[in-house]
């Protein structure tokens, strides 16, 4: 679904129009930021990026990606149910085979999206809210564009938030149970909320802010418990336990068990090879280890492979560092390539030719390493480092008949999978350690990160410190190329799933860490943190220029403005009823009520915060939909906050208020649906030929927005920087653009259209 | 902050609800009426205070003298600019020569040595260029100027003496905290140095000190003393403040315990009116709000005054602010710009002119995008004719009636015309070379009309008004395209080698962006001398305008301070002492200094944090439990007077994590000040457990407490501070080389003092 084939039918323009994946080209960058040439990638659709992943595990192909599996492995999942085996590569522009049901694989992840707003019904029932106000939640929610937008791509964000939300239900459904502890209702909510946490950390870590709700509310009830005297300390160790049980061990096993699914499923050989292990690469199908030589030998060209919790292989490439030696710059990258090859070669000393007998490299061997594709030595000196500074740089300097003992290192076997003998160094299973001969400091890969001029690759350094036991030293022969020896023997390796788990997460963790801004490339589709709560500059997701795509996602006014203003009201409420209860006035009937209000409030209030602050302390690149769960947070602020002003009133007052309320909410949404979707249609439309027709769809909404080009920015002009007055300053904008899209959309322009297709069809 | 028990009697009924400190309120509910001096652990032997007085000032007199002595020791060696003496001295010297210099802080600590370079006599001929030239040779009286510094650090020792001595601590414990501050190496260090930390942290404890007189005085409310103090505090504030912005942690520090004392304060139990409350917070207000902002208003008053000649700071002042001072090259180069005129334009953040050649943009870049294959527009650095651009009027918005060469005013619409090539300059929906995002700028034979509507400009002063003249050197403006709103603009990316590695000239969309601005350089062919304008400041402008200017700029540049420094730290490495600062080396003595506090201080400074919050927690767990394990007292004055300081510490400290310049383990100073303090009110807790009491004045002159306590010291914490600080006193010795920069040392002494692989002293081989 996408316009490539118009695109290659009009070489003349450059980067004709994509549609909608402007949002997606954002996720694409996030998870392809990591890789050097995520420029090339920027272009295709983001869409297909999360489906791309699904048809890894169609395929069972090992793949690799910064956020945890669950996800993703539910997007497998729908694809699986609509019939996809996997086998169609979502490349942009093919049409889907007709065994694909395309809408039933978005349907069913949608339907997560789908179910947020039940949820909020629930909880904000949960809540203690007045029926009116359960509902005010439930229409934000509902008639919310953003998470509405949301939902309907194959992105990760809808699965968030549906965890979120039942995070925070079965959170509430447990308080509520706090009067009958250990009664069934109690258990069964306390294990739904450990199973939610657990899910919603297993589709993201921002999951994990949600978790942190549930502890702070956790620690608080335990804190309150523990000052109750009158408790026996054994039932209050059995809340302990039960907690412990059902969210710590419970989330934990479900957070790993996605990730045993996950090694499970992933049996072949894939993408994401290079970011594991050698063993765990070994024990896939279909990797080519299976032709290395067995034995070290000098001569032979290798692949290092750091064996620290997320190692990656010692790299090098023509690029120098900036400070320093200003040598040629050593690293550790995750992706295979040729630059990661080496050459072991004996000293210059001493006199050796390829032609000579087969020599196998000995423990405790003087060896040098050449760099195969720029000829270059591994080498050390006394220059720090340029990360860690406490430790010595390494480069690339010299070549093969070029240099000093600095490039010479010695090769000590530490232990071997399999043999005992450890003279040799056997590919795979040897752990080994590089010594510098003239610094005694030991080759060392610690995940710390190089700027933006060492490509966000991992430092390489020499320790001075000599720890056996640091496994950042550690390195064994992954690939090993040697024609004068016979391949090795066939074994099955096997590595320790805890081990393939621990690694997986350090190098999300690694890759996660390098995606921080940029200050070298400009990047429109980022926004900060304080630009969401007012909505303000976040919802203009792209230029408005000829070539790009035009997208616009765009929350609904009413529901995110709301959202943060009621937060202000009721910190500012929270303040006055404070100094006014150090004045001993009672505003609460009772005791209760007082303690109900701040219980919202810190649901809401710290809910927000929690999945709101950490964005803007942490450096990363952050976008619009990082919002999203904190949105949630607040709408369930908005609706507590009208029933709180709304309890005394008569109850004629009070419809009307809501009512007019209702009708807002909807209003705007109606009057914003059109810029949100870009062009909405039912389904009906596509009923035929869905890949073509829709396609067509596609190519009309793309032509109708470049030919109304003027208006939409004329409209999205006048609606930067105002607030609610855009509803009737910029009304006739509104009515222009709307026009405008319309005369392009009609069935005669989509007829004219389908003939080029077909047109264009019959040159291919 | 001070003792917190009340005399019962004053406050009739609610005589023992009266809260017994700022934690303590809820559980002394709890307990209900539990009095304290029926406490028999709590009943001491009462002695007259007086007899203590003199052995006190005794002590007093020892610490101060042995304190000048540690600071003044040598103070003339070395006799060389060490480390940031090159900028402090150098403004000082500025403010003799009283010309404009720019810097990020406020201007109080530099006026301050400018005012003793002036009274010893001092002309400010010297600029302190180099660390490491030598001030003999250059005439300079630097003794003179550390002296300030010196004194400064010098009575830090009596000012922790006293401020224990204040919140109810017997002598030894006074004294620890005092030996502490006597012993610790960076201080020293700092303090004997032309820098501006010895004011700062002065004033920082002159606040502390200050505020617990006032809080102690808070039973005689509204008296002279009482408001003595709380402007005295107010004072300190703001010239903590005016030192270095740092001093708004101070801010936080007395504004959260002001906010305790008023949240009490408004306790009904209190038995205040709203309206006492009222005056209550408006005194407040004013002696720590208003007074300190006056103060610090003043001192930048007097920075404007001094410095009214054009120097080194102009270029960072707006060009109206720069027409207020006298020889400023920009006020007489500049003249104003008439249509067709011929002109050079300048980028402001780049310094690079608008320039254009023959030479076209490639059909096809790198990466696949598509050109319009025009004239290249680029930025280059130097002089050049291609740098020759002739305003034209627009045609459609020129009224017939203005004059063929009148001159140009903000917002008026023009072409330019590029010179040599005899083009229109023109910006079109095409990407930039470089950014897709970006429009691309070339140019268009002036022949051509078809797209005139594309090379209409709109010229945008800033601070323009109606009738603003757009002015050479003088105005800056960004130049917005008619046809798509972008700015011209650039940043310093070049392109290849087709465009002659030149800088890449684009629209930028966001068209308010401040990287925007240009001005014009000169106009071609006028003479410089034709208009000479006398060499007076042109313009007058308030005072407010130009603080607010400056303080705008001290903030943006403060926050811009990010270039790496080979010895900036992260603040976690600070606490630790992880690695100090290189300030000054000597290879032919081998002498070096070295910024690195008394480990054995600084370690008993975090052992007491830990100690502290350890304490408060076991007994928080414990009294939820119903069991009081400290006795009420000791517990007040540990919550009161060392959560006080704890408070002081976590504001000087914590904040710094989140501030993104680069940061030096002396940011550190003010925090380990306060953990001196902690760590003495800790040494108490663990050694005395026991308090003088009451502390603070009665309401009344005459009534005396019903119950009064002296600490209980016995010989043990006699004997623990003493050996505590006589250990202290060997540690600084021993790193004393390194902290005074004489005598040199040899490897092997370099090497033993190389406690943590991570201090990297020089001469280590």
């Amino acid at each position: 679904m996408d316009t490539d084939t118009f695109r290659r039918r009009n070489p003349g323009t450059q980067s004709s129009p994509r549609k909608n994946e402007q949002l997606l080209s954002k996720r694409q960058n996030e998870n392809n930021e990591k890789d050097k040439n995520y420029k090339e990638v920027a272009y295709k659709p983001l869409n297909s990026e999360f489906n791309k992943f699904g048809s890894h595990y169609l395929k069972r192909e090992f793949y690799f990606d910064v956020h945890p599996p669950l996800g993703k492995m539910l997007v497998g999942l729908a694809g699986l149910l609509a019939g996809y085996d996997g086998s169609f590569e979502f490349k942009s522009g093919e049409a889907y085979p007709d065994n694909v049901n395309y809408a039933w694989m978005r349907i069913f992840l949608a339907s997560f999206g789908a179910g947020m707003v039940p949820l909020a019904y629930y909880t904000a029932i949960e809540l203690d809210y007045s029926q009116q106000s359960a509902i005010l939640v439930t229409l934000f929610v509902l008639l919310d564009t953003a998470y509405l937008c949301i939902s309907r791509f194959i992105l990760l964000d809808s699965m968030l938030l549906f965890f979120t939300c039942t995070t925070v239900f079965c959170l509430t459904k447990f308080h509520n149970e706090r009067k009958n502890s250990f009664s069934i209702d109690w258990w069964i909510w306390l294990t739904l909320t450990g199973v939610s946490i657990g899910c919603v950390s297993s589709v993201k870590w921002v999951g994990l802010f949600a978790t942190a709700l549930v502890g702070l509310y956790t620690i608080e009830d335990l804190w309150d418990k523990f000052g109750d005297l009158s408790m026996p300390k054994i039932v209050y160790c059995q809340h302990w336990l039960a907690r412990i049980g059902c969210l710590i061990i419970l989330p934990i096993s479900i957070y790993m068990l996605t990730f045993a699914i996950h090694f499970a499923i992933l049996i072949n050989s894939g993408p994401g090879d290079a970011q594991m292990s050698s063993l765990f690469q070994a024990s896939l199908i279909g990797n080519n280890f299976n032709e290395n030589p067995l034995e070290l030998a000098y001569g032979s060209k290798i692949t290092l492979k750091n064996m620290g919790y997320g190692g990656g292989l010692l790299h090098s490439h023509v690029q120098t560092y900036p400070s320093g030696s200003e040598q040629q710059q050593i690293t550790c990258y995750h992706h295979k390539d040729s630059n990661n090859d080496w050459i072991v070669k004996k000293p210059r000393e001493v006199a050796w030719s390829e032609d000579d007998e087969v020599e196998l490299v000995k423990n405790g061997d003087l060896i040098r390493l050449l760099h195969a594709s720029t000829g270059r030595n591994l080498h050390s000196h006394m220059i720090d480092a340029p990360v860690t500074k406490s430790q010595w740089e390494v480069s690339c300097y010299g070549n093969d008949t070029i240099g000093d003992d600095n490039d010479y290192w010695q090769v000590e076997v530490l232990d071997d999978m399999y043999e005992k003998d450890l003279q040799t160094v056997r590919s795979l299973t040897t752990r080994i350690r590089f010594r510098h001969k003239v610094l005694g400091c030991y080759l060392r890969a610690a995940n710390a990160i190089l700027p933006q001029w060492g490509f966000k690759q991992i430092e390489v350094t020499c320790d001075k410190s000599n720890n056996v036991k640091d496994s950042y030293t550690h390195w064994n022969i992954e690939h090993h190329w040697n024609d004068k020896l016979p391949p090795g023997p066939k074994a099955i390796y096997k590595s320790k799933f805890i081990h393939d788990f621990w690694h997986l997460n350090v190098a999300m963790y690694t890759s996660n860490n390098a995606l921080v801004p940029d200050p070298d490339k400009e990047d429109i589709l980022a926004s900060t943190p304080d630009q969401w709560p007012l909505l303000k500059v976040g919802l203009r997701m792209c230029s408005w220029a000829d070539d790009v795509i035009k997208f616009y996602l765009l929350g609904n006014p009413v529901v995110w403005w709301s959202g943060s203003l009621s937060l202000v009201i009721y910190l500012v409420l929270l303040t006055w009823y404070l100094i006014r209860r150090q004045r001993k006035y009672q505003d609460f009937p009772s005791d209760a009520q007082w303690n109900h209000f701040l219980y919202v409030g810190k649901i809401c209030g710290i809910g927000w915060l929690l999945h709101y602050l950490p964005f803007c302390i942490m450096g990363r690149v952050t976008y619009l939909h990082h919002y999203f769960p904190a949105l949630y947070f607040s709408i369930l602020m908005v609706g507590f906050l009208f029933d709180h002003f709304t309890v005394y009133l008569a109850a004629k007052t009070r419809y009307i208020i809501y009512g007019a309320t209702y009708f807002l909410v909807t209003a705007v949404f109606w009057f914003f649906k059109d810029i949100a979707f870009g062009m909405d249609y039912p389904a009906s439309e596509m009923s035929n030929r869905k890949g073509e027709e829709e396609k067509i769809v596609q190519a009309l909404k793309t032509n109708a927005l470049k030919k109304c080009a003027p208006q939409i920015q004329e409209f999205v002009e006048c609606s930067s920087g105002r607030m609610i007055s855009v509803a009737w300053v910029c009304r006739s904008k509104l009515k222009l653009m709307n026009s405008c899209l319309k005369n392009f959309t009609t069935e005669e322009e989509r007829d004219k259209l389908r003939l080029k297709y077909i047109a264009s069809r019959k040159n291919q | 902050m001070s003792q917190e028990i009340k005399p019962r009697q004053r406050q009739g009924e609610f005589g023992d609800k009266v809260k017994l400190g700022e934690k303590a309120v809820l559980e002394e509910k709890r307990k209900g009426s539990k009095t304290l001096n029926e406490d028999d652990d709590t009943k001491k032997k009462v002695k007259p205070v007086s007899s203590d007085k003199q052995i006190s000032n005794a002590v007093l007199l020892f610490l101060t003298a042995a304190s000048l002595i540690t600071r003044f020791w040598d103070i003339g060696h070395p006799a060389e600019v060490v480390f940031d003496e090159v900028h402090f001295g150098k403004f000082a010297s500025y403010y003799l020569q009283r010309t404009y210099y720019f810097d990020v802080h406020p201007p109080l600590a530099k006026l301050m040595f400018a005012g003793v370079g002036w009274l010893i006599g001092y002309d400010g001929h010297y600029l302190f260029e180099n660390i490491g030239e030598d001030y003999i040779k250059n005439n300079v009286p630097y003794i003179g100027l550390r002296i300030l510094p010196a004194t400064f650090g010098a009575l830090l020792v009596p000012i922790a003496y006293l401020i224990m001595i204040e919140s109810g601590y017997p002598i030894i414990t006074a004294a620890f905290a005092a030996g502490l501050v006597l012993f610790d190496n960076a201080l020293i260090t700092q303090t004997r140095l032309i820098l501006l930390d010895a004011m700062l942290v002065f004033f920082v404890l002159c606040t502390l000190y200050s505020y617990i007189r006032f809080y102690k005085l808070r039973l005689r409310e509204f008296t002279l003393d009482w408001w003595f103090w709380l402007i005295a505090t107010g004072v300190s504030l703001s010239l903590t403040t005016s030192v270095k912005m740092v001093g708004l942690l101070t801010f936080a520090t007395i504004g959260v315990a002001v906010l305790v004392d008023l949240w009490e304060l408004l306790d009904i139990q209190r038995g205040l009116t709203i309206r006492q409350f009222r005056k209550h917070f408006f005194a407040r207000a004013i002696g720590l709000i208003f007074i300190p902002m006056a103060i610090y208003l003043f001192w930048f008053y007097v920075h404007f005054a001094i410095l009214n000649t054009s120097g080194p700071g102009d270029d960072f002042m707006s060009p109206e602010f720069q027409e207020t001072l006298h020889g400023n090259v920009m006020t007489y180069q500049s003249h104003d710009i008439r249509f067709n005129d011929t002109i050079t334009i300048k980028h402001k953040d780049t310094s690079v002119f608008l320039h254009s050649h023959l030479e076209r943009y490639p059909l096809r870049y790198d990466d696949g995008r598509i050109s319009s294959q025009g004239q290249q527009v680029t930025g280059y650095p130097h002089e050049d004719t291609n740098n020759y651009w002739r305003v034209k009027p627009a045609i459609p918005f020129f009224d017939p009636e203005r004059p063929e060469n009148d001159v140009i005013k903000h917002g008026d619409y023009i072409l330019l015309e590029h010179v040599n090539t005899q083009s229109h300059l023109l910006t079109h929906d095409v990407a930039s070379p470089l950014m897709p995002t970006n429009q691309e700028f070339t140019t268009i034979s002036v022949d051509d009309d078809s797209r005139y509507n594309e090379t209409i400009f709109q010229v945008l002063l800033s601070n323009g008004e109606e009738d603003t003249k757009w002015r050479t050197k003088a105005s800056h403006f960004r130049l917005v395209h008619f046809d798509t709103k972008v700015a011209l603009w650039t940043y310093d990316s070049v392109l290849p080698d087709w465009a002659y590695k030149q800088q890449e000239v684009n629209g930028n969309k966001n068209n308010l962006e401040k990287s925007n601005y240009w001005f014009a350089n000169e106009i071609v062919g006028k003479n410089v001398t034709e208009e000479m304008h006398p060499k007076k400041p042109t313009r007058e402008l308030p005072f407010l305008r130009k603080f607010v200017e400056l303080q705008r700029l001290m903030i943006s540049h403060n926050s811009g301070l990010t270039k790496p420094h080979p010895y900036s730290t992260g603040p976690i490495n600070w606490p630790f002492l992880v690695r100090g600062i290189s300030f000054w080396t000597k290879d032919s003595t081998r002498e070096q200094i070295y910024l690195l506090g008394n480990p054995f201080t600084w370690w008993i400074g975090i052992g007491a944090l830990s100690v502290f919050v350890g304490v408060t927690a076991a007994d928080a767990v414990s009294r939820r439990r119903g069991i009081h394990p400290i006795i009420d007292p000791v517990r007040n004055r540990l919550y009161n007077s060392a959560g006080f300081f704890f408070i002081a510490w976590f504001f000087h400290y914590i904040p710094f994590f989140l501030m993104g310049r680069s940061l030096f383990l002396h940011h550190y100073l003010p925090a380990v000040l306060c953990s001196y303090l902690l760590a003495a009110a800790v040494f108490n807790f663990m050694f005395v457990n026991s308090v003088n009491y009451p502390i603070s004045a009665s309401a009344t002159k005459k009534r005396i407490a019903r119950v009064v306590l002296t600490a209980d010291v016995g010989i043990t914490a006699i004997v623990c501070g003493i050996a505590l600080l006589c250990v202290s006193c060997v540690v600084y010795v021993y790193f004393a080389p390194i902290t005074y920069g004489t005598p040199g040392l040899d490897v092997d002494g370099v090497l033993n003092r190389k406690w943590l692989d991570t201090w990297d002293f020089h001469f280590a081989k």
